[in-house]
């Protein structure tokens, strides 16, 4: 089975959730999606996460009881993990969106004893993109610009900064000249720090060595450059 | 780790990224400045220093984005064409390694 298979199978298990108004899958599994075909060659992790607005959570926790797959993990109920029997999925991550904050100090615990959230203020970034049709599977994406400003702006540390920035590559490489746009006006309304933050890791990325199974930095140095360049007189 | 465990974890953080971001204007950006130097550079080359003085009486132009650090680095922005007329130097390839970071002087051909 390949991971393609995976991933569909799971955003298949949770149908009900991804059809609420405003939900997105986001993160890394985003480039994979936005493949031709959603071919998932860029396998970065073996998750996937789901942005939930806050304004439509009790939405989704009414759903809940149709997702017969994946149940919550026990040490952690915003994940939800695949039955014995359902082995084949992957994990599923549920992540909250709060338009009112973008700070990554506002981050907050959106306490529930059904389906607690974590709140990334930085995914407030994030609009709703295209939706995806595959053998009846509809999935709503982000559009790119703004998930590769989040990922720009969120703290990175260690392995798992690499590989997120990895991802902004491979978004970059999926982008037109009007994504970039969208990105550099999104920047132009980010505070001074984190506008910061976002050339730093800019730069970092256009750094980063290849690394076996994952997006290629490398032949995007270009695009990378020629952003840091539009940011930089900002 | 608990969601309130990650939420600690988040702001603290923030808080150490606030820290850098001061300590990055005390700085004066010095590893900021260096990497954005490097962020526009299609290709490197590890020189010597008289090869760095031949290249800026060349009229090639030094970059003080190297200065800020400890030891400090030079660099020079030279023309793919000159790069290939380059003699002793070493191609470095452009990713935040030893190699690279080992450099005393680069030479670097920005994107056309």
């Amino acid at each position: 089975m390949t991971f393609r298979d995976r991933l569909l199978a799971t955003l298949r298990a949770i149908q009900p959730i991804l059809d609420v108004r405003g939900v997105l899958v986001a993160g890394s599994e985003v480039p994979n999606l936005l493949e031709a075909d959603a071919a998932a060659t860029l396998v970065v992790s073996q998750d996937v996460d789901l942005a939930i607005p806050i304004a439509v959570h009790e939405e989704v926790k009414a759903r809940l009881d149709q997702i017969t797959r994946l149940v919550p993990s026990p040490d952690e109920p915003s994940v939800w993990i695949p039955r014995p029997e359902a082995a084949e999925l992957i994990e599923v991550n549920f992540i909250g969106i709060d338009p009112a904050i973008v700070e990554p100090f506002d981050t907050y615990e959106k306490q529930d004893h059904r389906l607690p959230l974590m709140v990334f203020g930085p995914l407030s970034l994030l609009a709703a993109g295209s939706v995806i049709e595959i053998d009846g599977l509809r999935i709503p994406l982000p559009q790119p610009a703004g998930l590769a400003l989040e990922k720009l702006v969120s703290d990175r540390t260690g392995e798992k900064g690499d590989r997120d920035l990895l991802v902004v590559a491979a978004l970059f490489a999926a982008m037109a000249p009007s994504d970039f746009d969208q990105l550099e006006r999104a920047y132009i309304g980010l505070s001074v720090e984190l506008r910061h933050q976002a050339r730093s890791n800019l730069s970092i990325l256009s750094l980063l060595d290849a690394r076996p199974g994952m997006p290629d930095p490398r032949p995007g140095r270009s695009v990378v450059d020629a952003l840091f360049r539009r940011l930089e007189t900002r | 780790m608990t969601l309130a465990a990650r939420v600690k974890a988040v702001h603290a953080r923030a808080r150490v990224r606030q820290w850098e971001y001061r300590q990055r204007n005390l700085a004066h950006g010095a590893w900021a400045r260096f990497r954005a130097a490097l962020t526009h550079a299609s290709e490197a080359y590890a020189i010597d220093d008289a090869t760095a003085t031949a290249l800026i009486s060349e009229g090639f132009t030094a970059d003080d984005r190297g200065r800020g650090l400890e030891p400090p680095r030079t660099i020079v922005w030279i023309t793919a064409d000159r790069a290939t007329h380059l003699v002793d130097a070493r191609p470095v390839a452009l990713r935040l390694d030893a190699e690279l970071l080992g450099a005393r002087c680069l030479a670097l051909v920005p994107f056309p």
